[in-house]
């Protein structure tokens, strides 16, 4: 891979930016929106609920912008959209940007205020992306991600308007992606493969776990990605129990023989998010964990040959969590979609209804992270390997060539 | 308690969390005290305030409900996650609102005069943050449900009880601050013209890791020295290479005991031109005499006027830049953009931390020289943290 040095990539073009304001402003009339009103999220620091939420909170500013953090009033009527951000800083997509802030301190509430009755907003029918959980974007917010303080004054400033969660209207326009963030989701996921090259490369009885951190990370970055925490889970491979997860250099862990290492590898390229897991055992895999390894595989493969475009989630479920009953195990969904953060639709075993999501449907140009679980009947032991999948008219096709299963170091 | 566990609960996620029971006590009753004396009935630390609730529970994501009279805090806690400190909070999974409402109820606030942390920007925590960090959807549910209790910004209760740090916590940032000049011990070793930013970058990121720090982003510029508005970088630079008479500027920042340290050092591909030397040694008599004049019982207001009037004796300027150390987005914040009116008041106390980096310039500002790094207030004024030696580090 080139190096960072090297990357000649300047960002998204003017076309892509006309692509998603159009996209949106499209979904946005379909619902009866007279504008979509991005407002100030919280930062992902202080809303701290998973990595993916965190970054997911100010998701929806950064793919209408690259900005950061901004506040946006996009009218539906095809003018150009107000953005309102710390400095009133532009960039290439947004050259003129409002200042949030008068006199250097102060509030955002008043300049976004006035954005919307700029945009003859005072009477509208205002939607706000991020006041609640999506189908396919901030499916982990439940309580969305605004920013209370600033929002609330806003409301209160335009009394004879209404606001209301439009949080799919943006979500639908995120969910498809377009050649060029394809391209970059495909640089991220081979970014994070290079971390999972390195992992296996320093992980060996006696390794300090931070080491082991420390090492993958500075992998993934020199190659520029931006920093997105690894989530490593360490433990004994006897007994298959739960391991913990750490989001951070673990401290005075050190890893020893027949250890389980998994892992959530993420790269960022271009703000998205690319991930690869790569499940690894310091000694030779046991006998009963082929046999998952085995399953876990065919799920993967057979996964991708059904994920095509037109097929139900609710289609896809049955598909995925049927197949490992035929064997003899259990095998259970787990993927969510690929993006800016927080993407969706989320299938994990926390919510084994997948109510909120059993009737979206996949489309051409979805990307998501594919990583079904195999599982003994007992639910004792469970694999899961996987990456990032793009859907095409054949179905899924991953973004970078890895084999499926466990790697054993000895 | 009526509120129902969820059934299932993502994997825990163990944090650093070494801080004794001791210091709990102390932060519970100092918070207490500072709340009865604004006469809040409870702290109400919710959804969205993930600084502050950390600080009171060593936990990675929470929300507290912490009754001035006495009574222990009921806490909220996603991912089966308890520790030493609370260990048997309430469990939740996606949903706050909920929880929290009835963590209020539990408590007897439903007609209560309830501070909440983080609502709006503080004078010594959440000092960027003008708008809090309160997130809207959960909070607006409890105010909802509490509509006879009253809800009232009171960032500054915990701030002031964070503003002033105890031996624990200094233990701490001394050691953040030591991983941090080894990260810049890295940059050092590594920094030459042709070498590629972003490895530099990831290089640096790397050696605080392994020494065990929390992930605080790196700032660094990368520009030709002399750069009227060098770009700034909190991700590894793209497309960019290292080349003779780069100024290397940079916050490099460390994490342990959740304390954020700062260190910042200069750092020129190339011999420092004659004109800067001045203005570097302005720099260290400024940042000497800061020290000194940084007693308990100063005023801020105080210290700013000496240290903006510091420059003008010697013919060139010199400008406050300093801010607090702690969790997170700590005050008083001191900075060409934010000089500092609303805080003049607020007298400086033995404990507090700060990056202290303080800048010099010519008289015509074209030449402009930070250096500094982390302090803490004694009676003797401020000690540094660190140990590098003052002044641009100069890689021929």
């Amino acid at each position: 891979m080139e190096a960072a040095a090297d990357v000649r990539w300047k960002g998204y073009s003017l076309a892509e930016r006309d692509w998603r304001w159009q996209a949106v402003r499209a979904n946005a009339a379909k619902a009866g929106y007279d504008c979509i009103f991005v407002p100030l999220c919280v930062d992902g620091k202080n809303l701290h609920l998973s990595l993916e939420q965190s970054r997911g909170t100010r998701s929806d500013c950064r793919f209408l912008t690259q900005m950061e953090n901004a506040a946006v009033v996009l009218p539906t009527d095809g003018r150009q959209p107000i953005v309102i951000n710390d400095r009133g800083t532009g960039n290439d997509w947004v050259p003129k940007a409002r200042p949030a802030m008068r006199g250097l301190r102060g509030s955002w509430a008043p300049a976004i205020a006035q954005a919307l009755l700029d945009a003859g907003m005072e009477r509208a029918r205002i939607g706000v992306p991020g006041l609640g959980r999506g189908k396919v974007t901030h499916g982990r917010a439940s309580a969305g991600v605004i920013n209370h303080s600033s929002y609330d004054e806003v409301i209160r400033q335009l009394p004879n308007a209404t606001f209301e969660d439009a949080t799919d209207v943006v979500g639908y326009a995120r969910y498809g992606k377009s050649d060029e963030q394809i391209a970059c989701l495909r640089r991220g996921a081979a970014i994070a493969a290079a971390g999972i090259e390195k992992m296996v490369e320093v992980a060996r009885p006696g390794v300090p776990e931070a080491i082991l951190y420390a090492r993958v990370m500075r992998r993934m970055v020199e190659l520029g990605s931006e920093y997105y925490p690894m989530a490593l889970y360490t433990g004994p491979m006897e007994g298959g129990e739960r391991l913990p997860r750490f989001e951070d250099p673990p401290i005075d862990r050190v890893l020893q023989p027949m250890y389980r290492i998994t892992n959530e590898v993420d790269a960022v390229w271009g703000g998205l998010v690319a991930q690869e897991l790569q499940p690894i055992v310091l000694g030779p895999i046991p006998d009963e964990w082929k046999r998952l390894v085995d399953l876990q595989r065919e799920i993967y493969e057979g996964g991708l040959a059904v994920m095509k475009p037109g097929t139900s989630f609710a289609d896809f479920i049955a598909f995925t969590n049927g197949l490992g009953e035929k064997r003899g195990m259990k095998s259970l969904i787990l993927m969510h979609g690929r993006g800016y953060g927080d993407d969706g639709p989320l299938l994990t075993p926390q919510d084994r209804t997948y109510e909120r999501v059993r009737d979206v449907r996949i489309e051409k140009g979805n990307v998501f992270v594919w990583k079904p679980i195999a599982m003994s009947a007992d639910e004792r032991i469970q694999f899961s390997w996987g990456g990032c999948v793009l859907v095409t008219e054949k179905g899924g096709e991953p973004l970078v060539r890895r084999t499926p299963g466990m790697v054993s170091v000895s | 308690m009526p509120w129902k566990p969820p059934a299932r609960a993502g994997a825990t996620i163990p944090i650093w969390a070494g801080y004794s029971i001791a210091e709990r006590d102390r932060r519970w009753k100092a918070v207490r005290e500072s709340a009865a004396k604004a006469v809040f009935d409870c702290i109400f630390v919710p959804l969205g305030n993930g600084t502050d609730g950390r600080y009171l529970t060593q936990l990675r994501c929470s929300a507290t409900v912490l009754p001035t009279d006495g009574r222990p805090p009921i806490i909220i806690a996603d991912r089966s996650s308890r520790n030493e400190w609370v260990p048997d909070p309430w469990q939740t999974s996606r949903e706050w609102a909920e929880p929290m409402t009835q963590a209020l109820l539990d408590a007897g606030m439903e007609r209560a005069r309830i501070g909440v942390v983080g609502l709006k920007g503080g004078k010594v925590t959440h000092v960027r943050a003008f708008d809090g960090v309160v997130n809207h959807t959960a909070f607006a549910a409890v105010k909802r449900r509490l509509p006879n209790a009253t809800f009232e910004d009171a960032t500054d209760v915990v701030g002031f009880v964070r503003y002033v740090k105890s031996e624990e916590e200094i233990d701490c940032l001394r050691r953040s601050t030591a991983i941090a000049e080894a990260g810049i011990e890295e940059m050092v070793k590594l920094a030459r013209p042709g070498f590629d930013a972003a490895v530099l970058y990831a290089a640096v990121v790397e050696r605080m890791l392994e020494l065990g720090s929390e992930y605080y982003p790196l700032a660094i510029y990368t520009d030709p020295i002399g750069t009227r508005e060098p770009k700034r970088y909190t991700n590894p630079p793209i497309g960019r290479r290292l080349e003779s008479n780069t100024l290397i500027t940079n916050e490099v920042s460390a994490v342990w005991g959740a304390q954020v340290s700062q260190e910042d050092q200069p750092i020129l591909l190339g011999r420092i031109p004659d004109d800067w030397k001045p203005v570097i040694e302005l720099q260290k008599e400024v940042f000497e005499a800061g020290l000194k004049f940084m007693r308990p019982g100063t005023s801020f207001g105080e210290l700013i006027d000496f240290i903006n009037g510091f420059g003008a004796k010697r013919g060139m300027k010199t400008l406050i830049l300093m801010h607090g150390r702690g969790y997170g987005d700590d005050g008083p914040l001191l900075s060409p953009r934010l000089r500092g009116e609303n805080v003049r008041d607020i007298r400086i106390e033995k404990g507090n931390a700060w990056v202290w980096k303080p800048y010099a310039m010519m008289a015509d500002e074209r030449i402009q020289f930070v250096w500094g790094g982390d302090v803490i207030v004694t009676d003797k004024g401020g000690e540094v943290l660190f140990k590098r030696p003052h002044g641009m580090i100069s890689i021929v």
